[in-house]
């Protein structure tokens, strides 16, 4: 006769740090394996997609802020780039480098909260506050652009609200020349640390097959070496001017998604440093009537978001308010492979794993 | 190997216990805020002109206007703001074709009681040598109301 340990199931959630949110996942539990994982999404829904439909074209754009709120000007820029689209609308250049700026700069403060998060969950808590302490800056630096720290709503139909005010020049370069320091520190911190690299290290691989079995986008497949970044593969807004390298992992693991993201942080840093000197001054917003009413028909934009290609489909019916609005979400659509990927790793590695895929849960659940 | 990294580790964390500290004693020291802040709402009650551009900007329904008018004039009688449903967008400001309402530097808007939240920013009645009796039973009712 065959002997076996009975598996049992272990709730992780909704409430748990390493959740990153109000997430959680049922796990079946062999000892210590992963038999199953059902992970349960849902608990932050808003429906921002329903809300939309009530609101005008402008009305919609600080909801969707409140998706990925840790690059909120990301989620400005994708859809006010389908509205575009659809009105068939010509961006002015200065407009065009400002979103690239604060964009990036966006994506850094996202990539920042990753890799400290990712420390946290895997007790090095310390290279969490050198990381925020870091994001700071960046969010400093989008308050005196936008006036917010997060939620900013500052693109529009057309352009951005605001230009740059004077003090962000000098505080942007600031930031710009210590970029390469703070990411030194973080590497230092946890990209060479012995215990970090144990519990990172050939875990939670994704092969570069399933990975586009399952849609993957963003860090989480560049990880598995397919190099798959809009920004170079399919250039939009004015990214084919920039002279910018896309880092590529090897074995798909948690350690290679972690530690491209630091070298991520510092390519948008060229970028930045690129866009400076190369924007011009000029008119911020195209010539877009007060009340925006795209004509009838349907559109689909796609831009490379901090956490992998961030759509927008947006119906028309020719009225003031959309008809229709879905955004594909690559937090959501990346979140969908976890359950078969944490099959067969143990229930520390299942905090490392999800960890690295780096979800936002408001932009999970919309 | 063999530790190095944890030693690496170790000798940025002690450069920065060393160094400069990042953050202020809240309470007592505040920070300035940047001169775009999305801090409290304040209006100007002399600029409005009553128009409810920015009642219909807002994507939550937040504002909520009252005006009556005075001679050829709309006059401002009440403005509230349901600052609990507030996504503090700044759609109103930027739509305000006077200038009226502005964000502050006020960060500080907890209460004690949800019902304190709304923002009353103007509550006034329009002036009396222009107003015929029926207006002032009109305006005293909807008072009672808000």
């Amino acid at each position: 006769m065959k002997t076996q340990t009975q598996t049992y199931s272990l709730n992780l959630g909704p409430q748990h740090p390493s959740t990153h949110g109000v997430f959680r996942i049922i796990l079946e539990l062999d000892g210590e394996f992963v038999v199953k994982a059902t992970p349960v999404p849902g608990y932050l829904h808003r429906g921002i997609e329903k809300l939309a439909e009530a609101r005008t074209y402008t009305q919609v754009i600080p909801y969707t802020d409140r998706m990925d709120y840790l690059a909120g000007m990301l989620m400005n820029w994708g859809y006010v780039m389908s509205v575009e689209k659809l009105m068939s609308l010509e961006i002015p250049e200065r407009a065009e480098y400002i979103r690239v700026i604060v964009g990036e700069l966006s994506r850094i403060a996202s990539h920042m909260m990753s890799v400290g998060a990712l420390g946290a969950d895997l007790g090095a808590l310390t290279a969490f506050t050198y990381t925020f302490r870091d994001r700071e800056y960046v969010m400093d630096l989008l308050e005196m652009t936008s006036g917010s720290r997060m939620t900013f709503n500052y693109m529009r139909v057309g352009g951005v609200v605001k230009d740059f005010p004077p003090e962000f020049y000098p505080a942007l370069k600031h930031f710009l020349s210590e970029l390469p320091g703070m990411c030194d520190e973080y590497d230092g911190l946890l990209t060479g640390n012995e215990i970090f690299i144990a519990r990172t290290k050939n875990i939670g691989i994704i092969t570069p097959e399933m990975g586009i079995n399952y849609s993957l986008s963003g860090p989480t497949i560049r990880g598995s070496g397919v190099n798959l970044d809009l920004r170079k593969t399919r250039p939009y807004s004015i990214y084919d001017r920039f002279d910018f390298q896309v880092p590529l992992g090897e074995n798909g693991d948690c350690y290679d998604r972690f530690r491209l993201r630091i070298e991520e942080m510092r390519q948008s840093g060229k970028i930045i440093q690129q866009a400076l000197e190369q924007i011009e001054e000029g008119p911020i917003m195209a010539k877009v009537p007060k009340i925006i009413k795209p004509p009838v028909g349907d559109v689909y934009t796609e831009i490379e978001s901090s956490k992998g290609i961030y759509g927008s489909y947006l119906v028309s019916d020719g009225s003031t308010k959309p008809y229709r609005i879905h955004f594909r979400r690559p937090s959501f659509i990346n979140l969908g492979y976890l359950g078969d990927l944490c099959k067969g790793w143990k229930l520390a590695d299942v905090i490392a794993i999800l960890g690295s895929i780096d979800i936002v849960l408001g932009e999970v659940d919309c | 190997m063999f530790g190095k990294g944890l030693v690496k580790g170790l000798k940025i964390t002690w450069k920065r216990m060393l160094g400069k500290k990042q953050t202020v004693k809240y309470p007592f020291t505040k920070i300035e805020m940047f001169p775009r802040f999305h801090g409290r709402f304040v209006i100007d009650p002399d600029k409005c002109i009553s128009c409810g551009l920015c009642v219909n900007a807002c994507p939550n329904k937040v504002i909520q206007l009252e005006k009556q008018k005075v001679g050829t004039k709309q006059y401002l009688t009440k403005y509230t703001m349901k600052i609990e449903y507030c996504l503090f967008c700044g759609l109103c400001v930027e739509v305000c074709p006077k200038d009226a309402i502005n964000f502050s530097e006020i960060i500080d808007m907890n209460q004690y009681r949800r019902e304190w939240v709304t923002l009353k920013m103007v509550d006034r009645d329009a002036p009396v040598e222009t107003i015929d009796d029926n207006a002032l039973i009109d305006s005293s009712s909807s008072h009672k109301e808000g």
